[in-house]
């Protein structure tokens, strides 16, 4: 019996038929759209509860849409492995999850907050500012619609900071600015800032109208990715048409998530400068799950297995088969760090969940902050040499790869 | 005739300078220069004479635009480059940071205190702020600026310090017992990522942030303006570039000669802190220079990684 057992374990583990680049990136594009489609329902479900926030302003409804807002951030994290090395995912990104933000932009702040010397309009206010001008044209703002947010505000006068739209845009409506600095409490909006009764913040209808279109936005935005991974998508073509650049593509997304953007951008650079705006979901003081559930996301591609919201696992030809049939201690490497790298990222939501937030772990001086995020820095980067190991096992480190740019503009590398 | 020169040219051994020249020429002289450079600077902090503060300033920040393409080993480690130079800083964290430093508990410059303190609010740039002042400033700095030059020199000195074990790591690639190398194609390439991710660096940043967009330059934004180094900093890191190149392999004459020809532009735009970009004919010439870096990237791919046997990895700029 235990002889057969490990028999049947070692048939398992060694494939007769080794996946072929074609399962793999036809499996990762269909995690792609369940993790989309999961992104969608939970931002549908957000927009729900936008909608009984604004009909009926309270403490409940208020509370309701802040929890629906952070459960519709663990699909659309986990996505973000998608994002480099797809140039459509790319492009679209910035509509969704653009961060930083000048949130002063949008609604009111605390006095002195709103400055950034290369960002004329960080103070715009356009909650409270029904007509303005921007690139020397007049705008009416009148009616807050998904489309003047779309095409006049957002990176309005070509500003990145200037981020009208998507989740952050979302979430500062939903929670208001932090002013805690690196002490405890997130933002503190009240829900009288949404009430036409007994309006806070005034202009609470133009408020309630900017959440709806924001969200709505949102919620169009998402559809139409999850669209991109369906059949005939744009986005699962990138990875399927040529098999081989689409494990490529796979492999680039996981590096440049993990090293230059979240080890890097979102997490080392953050605690540098000591900065609780340096936080990536910054006023919600949810960010310890959004690193969390990007670093589950890296994995999530690596192993082709997906956790949907429903709790079913999409499970299927994996990119660590691949690595696995061309080096198998190569693939046992890089699993080993993945692991540690969820570890890593865990220890700190779990520790912002036993009471110390993230914008704390960023004050100066807090060693045991410092070292939670330096610990989940270190097996990033680490993971990151493991991840070029797998591209070379794979004989594709001849194709030049460096994340967003080369893929954005391939002639510029393959010439 | 023809064969046998193509004979000779194989057997010609190819000339293999990569990981320990790159070390010995290249990296660790550099880095002793920036050391040294940081130790003058910080004598002078402790007198704050400002002829020798704005000297030993324009030293350390040519020392560091050496070495700065280098975002590895203890360069990246406790986030020390940033350290050493924060920049950009548009939502003016640095100068706010500085500005509460000032006014505020001495007890702050202490060195293990200040060594705390925001990014923004130490390295050069923070020096530049202190000793070209823009307006008067609020308080005696002489304090400020002792701790900043000390602080840079600690740094520098800990980058140096961890740039002659790390060059051990990269020299014995491949041998047993070397977990950060596992081979020398790999060390061969995390040095080639420095010279890729360098060019496209100084493109997006130094060079593009003030070039911005045809209606919109934004000379403003270019680096070291009060100081007066923005040009100077474009032309020293090409140099350095170049530099590495030819320690990393000499088989690369089209990226050398490119290199020269940009080095040439560069100097003579005679523009130092970008204002002329605001007119066409200045702009031009920086959108032409910018060309130029992109170009040679390009070249730097097809040309240099071949040569060394590499592709690019991935590196701090990749992402946003």
């Amino acid at each position: 019996m235990r002889l057969l057992l490990s028999t049947a374990l070692c048939t398992l583990a060694l494939p007769a038929f080794a996946a072929t680049p074609e399962e793999v990136t036809t499996h990762y594009a269909d995690i792609a759209q369940a993790t989309y489609g999961d992104a969608l329902t939970t931002a549908q479900a957000l927009q729900a509860a936008v909608a009984a926030l604004v009909a009926q302003p309270s403490d409940a409804t208020l509370q309701a849409a802040r929890t629906a807002w952070i459960a519709a951030r663990v699909p659309y994290q986990q996505s973000e492995a998608f994002r480099f090395g797809n140039p459509v995912v790319d492009d679209w990104e910035g509509r969704v999850n653009a961060w930083p933000l000048d949130e002063g932009l949008i609604d009111y702040v605390a006095e002195g907050t709103a400055t950034n010397e290369e960002n004329a309009q960080a103070g715009l206010n356009v909650i409270a500012t029904p007509t303005f001008t921007l690139s020397g044209e007049v705008v009416d703002a009148a009616a807050i619609t998904p489309d003047l947010i779309a095409h006049r505000l957002h990176e309005a006068e070509g500003i990145e900071a200037n981020v009208a739209s998507g989740y952050h845009a979302v979430e500062f409506l939903l929670w208001g600015q932090d002013l805690n600095g690196t002490g405890p409490g997130a933002g503190a909006r009240p829900f009288t800032d949404f009430s036409t009764s007994d309006c806070t913040g005034g202009n609470c209808d133009r408020r309630a109208a900017y959440l709806v279109a924001a969200t709505d936005l949102l919620v169009a935005d998402l559809t139409e990715m999850a669209a991109d991974w369906g059949p005939e998508g744009a986005a699962r073509k990138v990875v399927t048409q040529d098999p081989t650049q689409g494990v490529m593509a796979i492999l680039t997304g996981m590096g440049s998530l993990s090293y230059g953007e979240l080890a890097g951008e979102r997490m080392k650079l953050g605690l540098m400068l000591n900065d609780p705006e340096e936080e990536h979901d910054c006023f919600s003081d949810n960010t310890h799950n959004s690193h969390y559930y990007d670093g589950v996301g890296i994995r999530n591609v690596y192993t082709g297995s997906y956790t949907r919201v429903d709790g079913t696992v999409l499970a299927g030809p994996s990119l660590s088969d691949l690595v696995t049939a061309a080096d198998p201690a190569v693939a046992t490497e890089l699993a080993g760090k993945l692991d540690a790298s969820v570890a890593a990222l865990g220890a700190v939501k779990a520790r912002a969940e036993s009471g110390m937030a993230y914008d704390q772990m960023l004050e100066a001086g807090n060693a045991e902050g410092e070292a939670l995020i330096m610990g989940a820095v270190t097996a990033l980067v680490d993971q990151t040499a493991s991840i070029e190991r797998a591209v070379k096992a794979l004989g594709l480190d001849q194709i030049a790869f460096e994340g967003s740019d080369s893929l954005d503009s391939p002639d510029a590398v393959f010439q | 005739m023809r064969a046998l020169l193509l004979t000779l040219a194989l057997l010609a051994a190819p000339a293999r300078a990569d990981i320990a020249e790159a070390v010995q020429d290249h990296i660790l002289p550099g880095m002793a220069k920036l050391q040294a450079s940081a130790e003058t600077l910080r004598d002078a902090g402790n007198t704050c004479d400002t002829k020798a503060l704005q000297d030993g300033f324009h030293a350390t920040y040519d020392a560091w635009m050496a070495v700065q393409h280098l975002h590895l080993g203890p360069t990246e480690e406790e986030g020390r480059g940033l350290a050493v130079l924060y920049w950009p800083d548009p939502k003016g964290m640095g100068a706010k940071a500085q500005m509460a430093l000032l006014k505020g508990d001495p007890a702050k410059l202490e060195p293990e205190a200040f060594a705390e303190q925001s990014v923004a609010a130490r390295g050069l740039l923070a020096l530049e702020r202190l000793i070209y002042p823009e307006k008067p400033l609020p308080a005696d700095p002489c304090p400020l600026i002792a701790a900043t030059t000390a602080d840079l020199a600690r740094v520098t000195g800990e980058i140096a310090a961890g740039w002659q074990d790390y060059a051990q790591l990269l020299t014995t690639a491949g041998e047993p017992g070397n977990t950060a190398f596992l081979s020398r194609t790999e060390a061969r390439q995390a040095l080639f990522t420095q010279l890729a991710a360098g060019l496209e660096t100084l493109n997006d940043g130094r060079i593009g942030r003030p070039l911005g967009s045809f209606e919109a330059p934004h000379p403003e934004r270019a680096e070291a303006r009060a100081s007066g180094r923005s040009l100077r900093n474009i032309t020293l890191a090409l140099s350095a570039l170049r530099d590495f190149t030819e320690s990393l392999t000499p088989d690369a004459p089209q990226t050398l000669a490119a290199f020269d020809a940009a080095i040439a532009q560069a100097e003579a735009m005679d523009d130092p802190i970008l204002a002329g970009i605001t007119e066409p004919q200045g702009r031009l010439k920086l959108e032409i220079l910018a060309q130029s870096v992109t170009r040679l990237r390009e070249l730097a791919l097809s040309e240099v990684a071949p040569e060394m046997d590499v592709g690019i990895g991935f590196n701090s700029a990749d992402g946003d």
